[in-house]
């Protein structure tokens, strides 16, 4: 009897033991939601875009309101694989206007900026701690630095010629060496200027200005100004014209989104008069001319019109899909996957309640799981950034 | 469930009370009485007690660790950290009791449904360096409902006495979540406005099961008072503080509800510690006859 007595007290012992919940600092990095507040009620913050560290914290590229310039201040935080705040950097303003990509590149992070008396280019390098903040000028008097990228060892940078009122892609080197430039003519007339200069000084439309090379090709594409139309234009940046143009209507369509899947495909979003098409994987034309128009794609009312759309390629549970984050109607960052092969649609993920919150950038990490940082304005008016980190088996359960 | 513990309690009084109408025996010789004494004492040396019992509880919480959605990049985290607000709010709970009682020692078995509230606060500020009326100010309060099934093991001791019987109990307990709710209220004052401006946001209710721990433990001490009726009915009066050990907060899903952290809300990890007072009824399980009689000491 008493011997039974004693198993029956150890087994209801070992129960209640056993299934209590313990602190994990596992759960604490894969899941967490951040927004970084300051408590000046006229700072105003936004992300460009992010990167995970290889300690697993994350530093954020972002812009920051100026109160005695049009153009926008750099901002760069840094925050710990728990999404706590570690240290932040606001960049003198004789640097102005960051643009994406942020590039990682051996154990230093890039960005392009321009100056802000003459607007020419600037390339700044920041490391893994925030500790240093390094900014050389870009040979080749580029000026109006509008989208970057990273490809092999060298970056591909769209920038603006208000001279010759050209949008121009450029390879430059990591010390900021130009190495090859071409420009192509946005068209004749203040008309076609003034939309891209109220995109510069932030009065007007940000546009989706983006650039790369074409994967698996010697080719690149920008998106951008070209022939009086936001475009997606092919070159090898030699030739005076361009090997391809896909159309948009003037500045009322295009692509808000574009990524080299390789060959002619790509994965793509487009915008036309407020409307907004996803383009998961299509076939696009790098030669000759076509347009944005008649490429159809999946339309999704729940998103705002001429939404911001930011596109991942990434590995989840063994399946290569896309990751498309934007932003809706209901004021949440939207995430929707796509089968990467097959183009099809896998299912939805929304981000963010009561504060308004908007998408800036996606970023798959060490660990499998994804970043997502944004905007949020707190008390519904403060603009501050935000990180959403989203764990492996979160992804998974999206994919599955 | 309320109203059938309600019957069950009356059919246990009023059994008991038929058992006390029982007519007296006559007068037995001393010798018998003696015999008998010994063997009263010898059967109230043990007796299975069953009662229903019921009572407010106070809650407080312990934070192990805390967390927070809104990371501070030129003010300290103490502005903003949660104020919990201890013994604030009145819960409730039930409970069967079944207890064998040996030699003034009672093993009791008090498996108990416990609603627990418990609240904090937080608030933000926001003021202007060039315009200082430029000013606004949120204000949360987020309550939290949690719902236990309590499995406890309890030791009781009765001190002494007979009619009034005083006892101290200490114990070890699990605890199953039930369910969870929480609900946010946000109040504000912008002075950016022109004016004065106070304002109060929509409650956020949400529920909030996979926020809180699937079980967690704790121990138990408390005193008590059992007064006994004459008629095999005791009244219980009982006093027990509930001292979490472990953590009451999934840490897996800490960050699972959009909407809080949209509100800049995430729970800390945290222990639980209930003041629990309850008053019920106990009645004895073992008798001496078939007439439901059974003995009290004189």
């Amino acid at each position: 009897m008493n011997k039974r007595i004693l198993i029956l007290i150890t087994l209801l012992g070992g129960f209640m033991f056993s299934c209590t919940e313990e602190s994990n600092p596992a759960f604490d990095t894969n899941n967490f939601t951040s927004i970084f507040d300051n408590s000046k009620f006229d700072a105003s913050y936004f992300p460009i875009d992010i990167r995970q560290t290889p300690d697993g914290g994350y530093l954020v590229l972002g812009g920051r309101k100026l109160t005695n310039s049009n153009f926008t201040g750099i901002y760069l935080l840094k925050a710990d694989k728990f999404g706590k705040f570690v240290t932040e950097i606001e960049v003198e303003e004789s640097s102005v206007n960051p643009i994406a990509k942020f590039a990682a590149y051996q154990d230093k992070y890039y960005f392009f900026c321009m100056d802000a008396v003459t607007q020419e280019a600037q390339l700044v390098d920041v490391d893994a701690d925030l500790s240093a903040v390094n900014i050389t000028p870009v040979e080749g008097g580029l000026t109006y630095p509008a989208a970057s990228s990273f490809e092999g060892d060298e970056f591909v940078l769209l920038s603006y010629n208000n001279g010759s009122k050209e949008s121009v892609i450029s390879l430059v080197s990591v010390s900021g060496a130009l190495q090859i430039s071409k420009g192509y003519s946005i068209g004749t007339g203040e008309d076609i200027e003034e939309p891209i200069i109220n995109h510069f000084i932030r009065t007007g439309r940000q546009y989706p200005f983006e650039v790369g090379r074409v994967a698996g090709s010697s080719l690149y594409y920008f998106n951008g100004f070209y022939n009086y139309t936001f475009s997606l234009v092919f070159t090898n940046i030699t030739s005076d014209d361009p090997i391809g143009v896909v159309q948009g209507q003037q500045d009322d369509g295009g692509f808000s989104a574009v990524t080299s899947l390789g060959g002619s495909k790509f994965a793509t979003s487009r915008f036309n008069f407020g409307d907004n098409y996803l383009l998961p994987n299509k076939d696009l034309s790098t030669s000759g001319n076509t347009s944005s128009t008649d490429l159809g794609g999946y339309s999704l009312p729940e998103m705002v019109e001429n939404a911001e759309v930011k596109i991942l390629r990434a590995s989840i549970d063994n399946k290569n899909v896309l990751i498309y984050g934007t932003d809706t109607k209901t004021k949440q960052i939207g995430l929707l996957f796509y089968d990467e092969a097959a183009g099809t649609f896998i299912s939805s993920r929304y981000l963010g309640f009561s504060n308004p919150f908007e998408i800036a950038s996606l970023t798959q990490t060490a660990d499998g799981g994804l970043a997502v940082c944004g905007t949020t304005y707190l008390a519904g008016r403060f603009p501050r950034i935000c990180i959403f980190k989203l764990s492996k088996d979160k992804l998974a359960e999206n994919v599955n | 469930m309320k109203r059938l513990s309600l019957l069950l309690l009356c059919c246990l009084i009023i059994t008991a009370g038929v058992a006390q109408e029982k007519k007296r025996k006559k007068p037995a010789s001393p010798a018998y009485k003696e015999k008998k004494a010994k063997e009263d004492a010898k059967f109230l040396n043990k007796q299975w007690w069953l009662g229903l019992k019921a009572g407010p509880n106070w809650s407080k919480v312990g934070v192990e660790k805390s967390y927070s959605v809104i990371a501070p990049t030129n003010y300290e985290f103490d502005h903003i950290a949660k104020q919990y607000k201890n013994y604030d709010l009145v819960g409730s709970q039930a409970t069967l009791e079944v207890t064998f009682y040996f030699k003034g020692f009672s093993f009791s078995f008090q498996p108990t449904y416990q609603h627990s509230r418990f609240l904090y606060t937080n608030s933000y500020e926001w003021t202007s360096d060039i315009e200082t009326t430029n000013h606004v100010e949120l204000d949360f309060e987020q309550e939290q409902k949690v719902d236990h099934a309590i499995i406890p093991l309890i030791v009781k001791y009765d001190i002494m006495g007979n009619k009034i019987r005083p006892y101290v109990q200490i114990g070890v307990y699990s605890a199953m979540l039930i369910n969870a709710s929480k609900s946010v209220s946000v109040k504000g004052i912008d002075n950016a406005a022109g004016g004065v401006n106070e304002f109060t946001e929509e409650t956020i209710n949400l529920g909030a099961k996979d926020l809180f721990a699937k079980n967690h433990w704790g121990l138990m001490g408390g005193v008590g008072l059992n007064y006994n009726l004459g008629n095999n009915v005791r009244l219980n009066f009982d006093v027990l503080y509930r001292h979490g050990m472990s953590n009451i907060v999934s840490t897996k899903n800490r960050y699972d509800s959009d909407r809080l952290s949209g509100v800049g809300d995430v729970m800390d990890d945290l222990t639980l510690d209930n003041l629990n007072i309850s008053i019920g009824c106990l009645f004895p399980l073992r008798f001496l006859s078939s007439g439901f009689k059974t003995l009290d000491l004189k």
